[in-house]
């Protein structure tokens, strides 16, 4: 045993002999080599060159799987305790890379294929023809132009939520019963919403605003046939949902503000409105930005509302992307477009987000 | 029958006296079993037999449970023991995917299968599916190659995706026997079911649209006098120019503003919103003799832009520039044309299938159950002719296409099953048992998801003596009837990714209907340019033999 090294942590440091390494990599390599055979296997199969009865991706699963017991076992035998130490974390890094890494790389195959589940050809590779097609697609640009409009929704959202934030914060009457009442939309599906309000509620016919509509005198109530008014209509039923959701982020950061600082802003003079702007609103900012952050991915997520309700009618005017990759996926099988369509759409998510981020951090920074 | 028929016709008022009725004529038919001559005696036991199984569990009686459907499939088992030898298929195992659609398809499968199970030794595994599912599972199966199903429950729509690939196993002669096809209504003959002259689907159901009415719209002396129709109007001109005039008439039973023909205007609807249209332009599209009406079948070139489409299309933006529709319409898709709109007292007619028809009577949110009336799809005074490309008068002045829309549902038996014949024999016989003439009355006459499909199915004596009454199933069945046996009856086209090329037409339409294309002709245009690119997509040259022997051509 030797007396030198990381003696806290290390509770034995073992001599490895040169042999038991090699034994060691022979083992990984050897189950990578076993990995890449099979592969091989599998694609000489799939091009029709020999027949060897692997009619599914499975063997190549199995092999990977035996590469992976390999590679753990030789972390123990190459580095002995430090190895032990790896086993710790290495298969739940495995694991979570084989369910991304790989679901990623296929679909990024896909994603470069013309794949219409009905063609009798099957999937081909088509280079970047999917991207081009989505460039030229008009019904694409129009749900990417509709989901700007539907983002800069919330910042209408964010206001009526910190309202409504602020409106609880106070000593008012039942605060408690309004705490929950404000919550509820947030616990119903979209699904119900847009059967509730979409369906039922704006129902222009018998529903109970299109019948107070006509007895205030106008005679043909229609909330989805204008685009805007569609569109406004899909909005407010969204923010109706998740407004709850920001309102009760921006509560608990109005409840954690010190109230001295609010007494000294008080004491120091401020009014009621330049105390919230100069006090509370610059102290909300991390936790507002958060909100409006979380509150955006849900946002461009928007699908259930849209595709329950109109459909992405009157003539594309709601459609959102997720509702459109919808149809285009299922509706239409074209696995190809629908997966490239959905991957620049996540990067565009990426790049949205990661750019919001940035100029978060630098508004949220302390000014000094 | 689909479970809201059969609770509308209970709730009719099926009573005991009516069952007894039922009850005493079954008697009767069964001592025809007397007469002599073997014929005579066979045509008897079957009438008998008819009469018994119409009295599981009893009209009236309550929805029947898994017990009901076990006696039934017991006492229907004589043509697999005709058949097969007891315990023949011990050992043999069947997958069987089919639909959960309200507890019923697969849930009845199971029930009428189980004393085939005992009696042949054969067992089955279930894939139940919801029917929203369905598409992509089955897309999903066939371009992955993972097809784990022996037997399928298959609308006749996607036989180009099955049969088309050779998925699927041509039915035995023996099966055909016993299916006794000719029973078979007319369009659900071949080429339907059929691929390349074999036949592979044993057909449990039946689908159409059928036109459902406001009567008392024509018999209202104010509505009449102001629109000058006391007749439902036969074609689509009159039916426009009724629909016009309907503008700014009360209706007599809500008080409300009166419309006349309901389109679906948010047609976007799985693709099955195509359908709507499709009613429209069959009448001036679809010649007399000559099945293609979609497609040219040598180029695949889309007629969809031709006048005849390009007219019916026309005819929707008309109304809409008239203001002829209700308010928001264009909102309302096909489900709420029926349930939202016609049975709640909006909309003076509409064209649907045939649950409209029965809902009409006594649906709990139904004002109109007295006043409906059915018929065919109206027709058209001129007919293009795409052969000639040109508009010609049709013979008689009026050409009429009743819109087969979905074909209904079949029983398939999978090319998995043909390499052992022991197991080939068990999924043909477990589909003849399901696709009997017999179980078909009872399915028809009892909550199963399924409308009849056989002509022996409307013989409405039978059903007057089993308890139900006689003028409400002549209504329901006749214009059903009439349009499933219409010889020019407009037949869907069974090729692969049938329902792209819907869905996409479904998008553009949406588009035309919004006034985001200039005229009719553009956005025809538009949806043959999406056609043509799928086409191109799933393969010109396949899509073309396939078009081809989907017509019998």
């Amino acid at each position: 045993m030797s007396t030198e090294g990381d003696l806290l942590h290390v509770i034995t440091s073992d001599v490895i002999s040169p042999q038991r390494r090699m034994v060691g990599r022979i083992l990984v390599w050897g189950a990578a080599a076993l990995v890449a055979v099979v592969v091989l296997l599998q694609l000489l199969q799939i091009s029709g060159r020999i027949d060897i009865g692997f009619t599914n991706w499975r063997p190549a699963l199995y092999a990977y799987c035996v590469w992976v017991a390999a590679f753990l076992a030789g972390q123990v035998i190459i580095r002995g305790e430090m190895g032990k130490r790896r086993l710790f974390v290495l298969p739940a890094v495995l694991f979570v890379a084989s369910l991304t890494l790989f679901p990623l790389l296929f679909g990024l195959v896909i994603a470069f294929s013309d794949w219409n589940l009905a063609s009798p050809d099957g999937r081909r590779f088509n280079g970047t023809a999917n991207l081009v097609k989505m460039w030229n697609d008009p019904f694409y640009w129009n749900a990417l132009g509709n989901m700007v409009r539907y983002s800069l929704a919330i910042v209408v959202e964010y206001a009526v939520a910190f309202g409504l934030a602020l409106l609880l914060a106070a000593n008012i009457r039942a605060r408690k019963f309004f705490r929950v009442a404000f919550l509820m939309p947030l616990m119903l599906s979209p699904v119900a919403v847009s059967w509730m309000v979409g369906k039922s509620i704006l129902e222009p016919r018998f529903g109970p605003i299109g019948r107070l509509i006509r007895d205030l005198g106008f005679p043909s109530p229609a909330f989805f046939t204008d685009p805007v008014i569609a569109r406004l209509m899909i909005m407010m039923m969204d923010a109706w949902t998740y407004i709850p959701f920001m309102m009760i982020m921006l509560l608990a950061g109005l409840q954690a503000i010190p109230r001295e600082v609010q007494e000294a802003a008080h004491v120091d003079g401020a009014s009621g409105w330049r105390g919230f702007w100069e006090v509370t609103f610059p102290l909300m900012l991390p936790v507002s930005v958060t909100a409006i952050l979380i509150r955006l991915i849900f946002k461009l997520k928007l699908a259930d509302i849209v595709i329950t309700v109109t459909s992405g009618g009157p003539g594309g005017a709601t459609d959102t992307v997720t509702s459109f990759i919808y149809r285009e996926y299922r509706d239409r099988s074209n696995v190809g477009y629908g997966t490239m369509l959905a991957m620049v759409y996540l990067v565009l998510i990426v790049i949205v987000m990661t750019v919001m981020m940035k100029v978060s951090e630098r508004w949220t920074r302390p000014q000094t | 029958m689909k479970v809201e028929h059969y609770n509308a016709i209970v709730r009719a008022g099926l009573t005991r006296r009516r069952l007894l009725q039922s009850a005493a004529a079954a008697g009767g038919v069964a001592a025809m079993g007397g007469l002599p001559g073997a014929a005579a005696a066979q045509d008897a036991d079957e009438a008998a037999l008819r009469a018994q199984i119409l009295q599981i569990p009893g009209v009236g009686m309550g929805s029947p449970t898994d017990a009901d459907w076990r006696k039934v499939g017991e006492l229907t088992l004589g043509s697999t023991k005709a058949t097969v030898e007891e315990g023949e298929f011990a050992g043999v195992e069947l997958s069987f995917m089919g639909l959960n659609n309200q507890n019923l398809h697969n849930f009845l499968f199971r029930g009428f299968l189980a004393p085939w199970e005992e009696y042949t030794g054969a067992k089955i595994n279930w894939i139940d599916l919801a029917q929203a599912d369905f598409n992509a599972r089955l897309q999903q199966s066939i371009a992955t190659g993972t097809v784990d199903f022996d037997m399928l429950e298959m609308g006749a729509p996607f036989e180009g995706d099955t049969a088309g690939r050779g998925l699927l196993d041509e039915m035995p002669d023996w099966v055909a026997e016993i299916l006794d096809l000719d029973d078979l209504v007319g369009y659900l003959k071949p080429p339907v079911g059929t691929w390349d002259g074999k036949t592979y689907r044993v057909s449990i159901d039946g689908d159409c649209h059928t036109l459902s009415y406001r009567k008392d719209y024509f018999t209202d002396p104010t509505i009449s006098a102001a629109t000058g129709y006391s007749e439902v109007p036969d074609t689509y001109e009159a039916m426009d120019d009724w629909t016009v005039k309907m503008k700014g008439q009360t209706d007599p039973l809500t008080g409300l503003p009166a419309y006349g023909f309901l389109d679906p205007l948010k047609y976007q609807w799985g693709g099955f919103g195509f359908y709507f249209l499709a009613d429209r332009v069959a009448p001036y599209a679809k010649v007399p003799g000559n099945a293609a009406w979609l497609f040219e079948p040598d180029t695949m070139k889309p007629m969809v832009n031709n006048p005849a489409w390009v007219q019916a299309i026309d005819d929707v933006f008309n109304l809409i520039k008239a203001d002829a529709y209700p308010p928001d319409q264009i909102n309302a898709d096909a489900n709420s044309t029926a349930f939202a709109q016609f049975l709640a007292g909006t909309g003076g007619a509409l064209m649907w299938w045939g649950d409209v028809g029965a809902m009409a009577r006594t649906s709990d949110t139904s004002v109109v159950g007295d006043v409906t009336g059915f018929g065919i799809n109206p027709g058209a005074t001129k007919l293009y002719d795409w052969t000639k490309a040109e508009w010609v008068e049709p013979e008689g002045g009026k050409n009429e296409a009743p819109y087969m829309a979905y074909l209904g549902w079949g029983i398939y038996v999978t090319s998995r099953v043909s390499g052992d014949e022991k197991k080939r024999k068990a999924a043909w016989s477990a589909a003849a048992h399901l696709g009997g003439k017999d179980l078909a009355l009872w399915m028809s006459a009892y909550p199963s998801g399924f409308q009849p499909y056989r002509n022996s199915q409307f013989d409405y004596d039978e059903w007057a003596a089993a308890g139900y009454d006689r003028d409400y199933i002549a209504d329901y069945l006749g214009s059903n009837l009439d349009s499933y046996n219409h010889p020019n009856a407009a037949v869907e086209p069974r090729i692969p990714g049938i329902f792209q090329y819907f869905s996409i037409f479904e998008d553009e339409m949406a588009k035309g209907v919004a006034g985001q294309y200039a005229s009719a002709q553009e956005t025809a245009d538009a949806i043959a340019a999406a056609w043509e690119e799928i086409t191109d997509q799933i393969g010109r040259e396949s899509q073309i033999a396939l078009y081809k022997a989907s017509l019998g051509l």
